[in-house]
């Protein structure tokens, strides 16, 4: 791929897919700014992967497998501040939801970061409509463990739900 | 909550958020030219000193050895000369292992499936061991280099037992570290004192939740 199309495709991807990038940044950071520095860091690996992308994989397949070992390494490494240029990808809320669902949305974030770090991408992956295929492709375990872990983590949500009503 | 609401809910708290994404020309031109910079960045101070200090250590007092075998054999020690030799060996192994650890972490490919590229990861950490393990094997050397044949001829029993004394339990603490020093000992006090126990933590846990998640099988090609 020459220099220039490398440059635009990267663009389109990022356009096309920047929420998708956001939302991993969501689910394994707590703060704006370490989000943006994460954000930041997925870009940078996603530039660096282009020219060994495989057009047989699907590109979401692709950016997943991305950005959630990078943000489970950031997030390991437990936020480190750099000293470059911020990802610039503002979140506005452009359609406040209603008080009790924005109330559950925030327990629901709340229990994701609960979970460990491979429990969050596949629970992040599922709750985006990913099949158990898909996930297996992703994370690189069998689709039957998918099946397994999944029910577990399920299960521990609505327990968390449960136990936040009865309190 | 089911599956369904818990989906309903995701999805629909996602999507009060819009992204205001400023991506421009300059900003991915900033993002190609600090790969580099980023990789040296991502080190600390104390580790960039410290393989500049090893390499400046190997090449000089190298130097200095290789001179002294060529043009003053019979005049050293060969104590010293054997001594300086295997520490600087060690020295040298040592921050080959290092540099390549550090390529080898700088290159990875994160198109992995996440549970086989964090194994990697996790196993390039822990493998940064090594390079301590190495470095401890010197331990001995820095009790035998001042050795010489006046010492063996005029010294006294109490200086042969210090002196025995303190070469073997280096050797000893040597050994035993090299064969000890594993992150499963992560928790334990003189782990902590060596080695910073607290940057070892994450990674242990990781290192249990990455073998529950294989337990229950990994992908093959068949799946």
């Amino acid at each position: 791929m020459a220099k220039q199309n490398l440059h635009k495709t990267f663009h389109e991807i990022i356009e096309q897919h920047k929420g998708l990038l956001f939302k991993v940044a969501r689910t394994y950071c707590g703060n704006e700014e370490d989000r943006q520095d994460l954000i930041q860091e997925i870009r940078i690996q996603i530039w660096k992967s282009l020219p060994k992308y495989d057009a047989n994989f699907a590109i979401t397949t692709w950016l997943y497998r991305i950005s959630i070992n990078v943000a489970i390494s950031f997030y390991r490494k437990n936020s480190i501040r750099h000293q470059y240029a911020k990802a610039e990808m503002l979140p506005l809320v452009i359609d406040p939801l209603p008080n009790d669902l924005q109330e559950k949305f925030n327990l629901l974030e709340k229990f994701i970061a609960e979970l460990n770090e491979m429990d969050k991408a596949l629970i992040m992956l599922y709750l985006e409509d990913k099949s158990y295929l898909d996930i297996s492709e992703i994370m690189g375990i069998s689709v039957s463990n998918v099946g397994t872990k999944m029910g577990r983590i399920k299960e521990k949500l609505k327990k968390r739900f449960l136990n936040h009503k009865e309190n | 909550m089911n599956d369904t609401d818990l989906k309903y809910l995701w999805q629909t708290g996602n999507n009060q958020i819009a992204i205001n994404q400023k991506s421009d020309k300059s900003s991915l031109d900033k993002l190609t030219k600090r790969n580099v910079s980023h990789f040296l960045s991502s080190m600390k101070p104390i580790k960039i000193f410290t393989l500049l200090a090893g390499l400046l250590w190997v090449l000089g007092i190298g130097y200095v050895l290789i001179k002294l075998t060529i043009i003053a054999y019979d005049q050293v020690s060969p104590y010293f000369l054997y001594s300086a030799f295997f520490q600087v060996m060690l020295t040298a192994m040592a921050v080959i292992i290092y540099i390549i650890q550090l390529s080898t972490l700088y290159s990875i490919d994160f198109n992995k499936p996440v549970v086989i590229l964090q194994k990697t990861l996790i196993n390039l950490k822990a493998s940064t061991l090594n390079v301590t393990k190495i470095l401890i094997l010197q331990l001995p050397f820095w009790t035998t280099f001042y050795w010489n044949e006046s010492m063996f001829k005029n010294g006294t029993l109490p200086l042969f037992i210090l002196q025995g004394a303190v070469t073997i339990s280096f050797t000893c603490l040597a050994i035993w570290l090299f064969f000890n020093l594993k992150y499963e000992n992560a928790d334990k006090w003189w782990f902590k004192l060596l080695l910073q126990g607290k940057e070892w933590e994450p990674l242990i846990t990781s290192i249990g939740i990455l073998n529950d998640m294989e337990e229950g099988g990994v992908k093959s090609d068949k799946d």
